[in-house]
């Protein structure tokens, strides 16, 4: 597979961000206008061809070497092909995404997978707070797509989460699914603290929870029939990085009841 | 110049068969029982296009491998003139046969190009409480019901390249043995994928002609093959040891299909028929010039 290489020369003077640096934009580009994009948030600006070494021919796949947390927007309208990542990245990662696929080997920042609306997110570290969650002056946050998590996450994932699902293999902080309007977030790890303030809908599904906001209802102990064709669809579309299904009887715990309440926390009965 | 299987006749004619619309759907439920109580009620009154509005069977079981959900279910074909005569059938098949059906779920069954609803409607039943959950392409509806939930895909495929009325005739002297050699083509059909065989027990006694006597039937009784019209009428097609005529529809979501099925269904007639008093298959057709499928027996064989 052909493809680019960005091998970050750190330590970096400015913050940098790749919002848009995606595959195909490279492949319609020639390599001294790929060198000369500017990746700085500086008033004189960065260029690529100064943040990173360039290798490689522009294709399907784009990789991104010795990244630091200083970088941000990494995997930003990402539409088609892979980025990979090594290291460790800033906020907003995958931004925007539409489609493709961002593998990350490393720790994430804040606000990763906001106003995604479809694609495939891979992250074997950590990520911080708001991950799916909305930005300040937009409707939503996540939209569409898959995000899995191998770590844990911060606070308030899923904050105003429409669509998409997120598999997070460790634990989540406080507040997660916050004001969520759809969408499913599946914790391995289990929930921290008061999960789904002022949740319309949507649906978190997980082992345990620290403790549930007064707002949240218990509704029994079902077999629902949805949760097994989420667990199946996350094995045909995962595979190995699928969550463990469920048992087959779950408690429902619905709420936000402060609000419409359509909501949902699934542990095992 | 017809030929002779086995001590059968085969007739040197063809089975006309018209293009229709066919979509299919899985029907799931907690056991295989209840998930073939859903789909034979669903496809209950699905014979003919011509009375029952829609032509439906059930194509194949499927195992918890094979079903959206892991529970155990069918798949159920439902042919139609057009994608727009399909709607409301698999609204009110749907709404009145799965969505009662203790236990039950609904999933498109038909990968296509083109897709119809599924669950887009009978949703409402859910007043408001019914919830969608988006996966990947597909969004489920989960509409909550007085045993837990009834979950619908919202679409499922539709395709114009299904063909409808792919047939045969099977003529024999014994009631009985005729019969029993019609069921064992209507298994072996069974065996084919995509394809369903709409009639009672998959099995036509009253084969039509088109048109009547009388002003506004479309359909009337296939005299030619009427046994006891034999020496009345000048066009009788039995001969004098004839004592019965069974016909065998296939509808099909592809062409293949339905060549497939006639294949398998001649298949069977030959290897057993003439020991239990079959002497002839044939098919129905309208002289070549309604139908856009011509099936020729002498190249199924």
């Amino acid at each position: 597979m052909s493809g680019l290489t960005l091998r970050f020369k750190a330590p970096a003077t400015e913050r940098i961000t790749l919002a848009g640096i995606t595959p195909s934009k490279l492949s319609a580009l020639s390599s001294h206008e790929i060198a000369n994009i500017t990746v700085g948030i500086e008033k004189d600006g960065i260029a690529l061809g100064d943040a990173f070494d360039i290798s490689g021919s522009s294709g399907e796949s784009l990789t991104i070497e010795g990244a630091t947390p200083e970088i941000d927007f990494i995997g930003g309208d990402l539409d088609g092909g892979t980025m990979r990542v090594i290291g460790n990245v800033g906020s907003y990662a995958a931004r925007k995404m539409s489609g493709g696929k961002l593998e990350i080997r490393g720790n994430v920042g804040d606000f990763l997978a906001s106003g995604t609306t479809g694609g495939m997110i891979h992250v074997s570290g950590n990520v911080g707070d708001n991950l799916g969650g909305v930005v300040t002056g937009e409707r939503f946050g996540m939209l569409g797509g898959t995000a899995v998590i191998e770590g844990n996450v911060g606070t308030r994932a899923g904050d105003k989460m429409r669509r998409g699902t997120v598999v997070v293999r460790g634990k989540t902080g406080p507040g997660t699914g916050s004001r969520m309007i759809g969408g499913t977030i599946w914790a391995e790890g289990g929930f921290g603290p008061e999960p789904g303030l002022m949740m319309r809908r949507g649906t978190l599904i997980g082992p345990s929870v620290d403790s549930l906001l007064p707002t949240f209802v218990d509704c029994g102990k079902h077999d629902l029939v949805i949760i097994r064709v989420i667990a199946r669809y996350l094995k045909t579309t995962l595979g190995d990085l699928a969550p463990k299904p469920m048992p087959l009887f779950v408690q429902k715990i619905g709420g936000d009841t402060a609000t419409i309440g359509r909501g949902e926390i699934i542990l095992p009965a | 110049m017809s030929m002779t299987v086995n001590g059968i006749t085969i007739d040197d004619t063809f089975a006309e068969a018209f293009g229709m619309s066919g979509t299919g759907i899985i029907i799931t439920a907690d056991s295989m029982k209840w998930a073939k109580i859903a789909a034979t009620v669903a496809t209950g009154f699905g014979t003919s296009v011509i009375g029952a509005g829609a032509e439906c069977g059930i194509d194949k079981e499927l195992t918890e491998d094979e079903t959206p959900d892991g529970r155990p279910g069918v798949r159920i074909l439902i042919f139609g003139f057009s994608p727009d005569a399909l709607l409301p059938q698999v609204r009110n098949r749907i709404g009145q046969c799965v969505l009662t059906s203790p236990g039950s779920a609904c999933y498109a069954g038909l990968k296509a190009e083109k897709s119809m609803p599924l669950g887009k409607g009978t949703r409402l039943f859910g007043d408001g409480y019914q919830t969608a959950k988006k996966l990947g392409d597909s969004r489920y509806w989960r509409v909550p019901v007085m045993d837990g939930e009834f979950v619908i895909e919202e679409e499922t495929g539709v395709t114009t390249d299904a063909v409808g009325g792919g047939n045969m005739l099977i003529v024999g002297r014994d009631r009985k043995g005729l019969l029993e050699t019609a069921e064992d083509a209507v298994a072996a059909i069974a065996k084919i994928d995509d394809v369903i065989t709409p009639f009672p027990g998959g099995i036509v006694r009253s084969g039509s002609k088109v048109g009547a006597k009388y002003a506004g039937m479309h359909a009337s009784t296939n005299d030619a093959f009427c046994p006891t019209l034999r020496g009345t009428i000048k066009h009788s097609e039995v001969s004098p040891d004839t004592l019965a005529v069974l016909e065998i529809v296939i509808d099909g979501l592809t062409s293949k299909a339905v060549a497939d099925a006639m294949r398998a269904g001649l298949k069977a007639v030959t290897a057993i028929g003439a020991k239990r008093g079959v002497t002839r298959i044939t098919a129905g057709n309208y002289g070549g010039k309604l139908g856009q499928h011509h099936y020729h027996l002498k190249d199924l064989i």
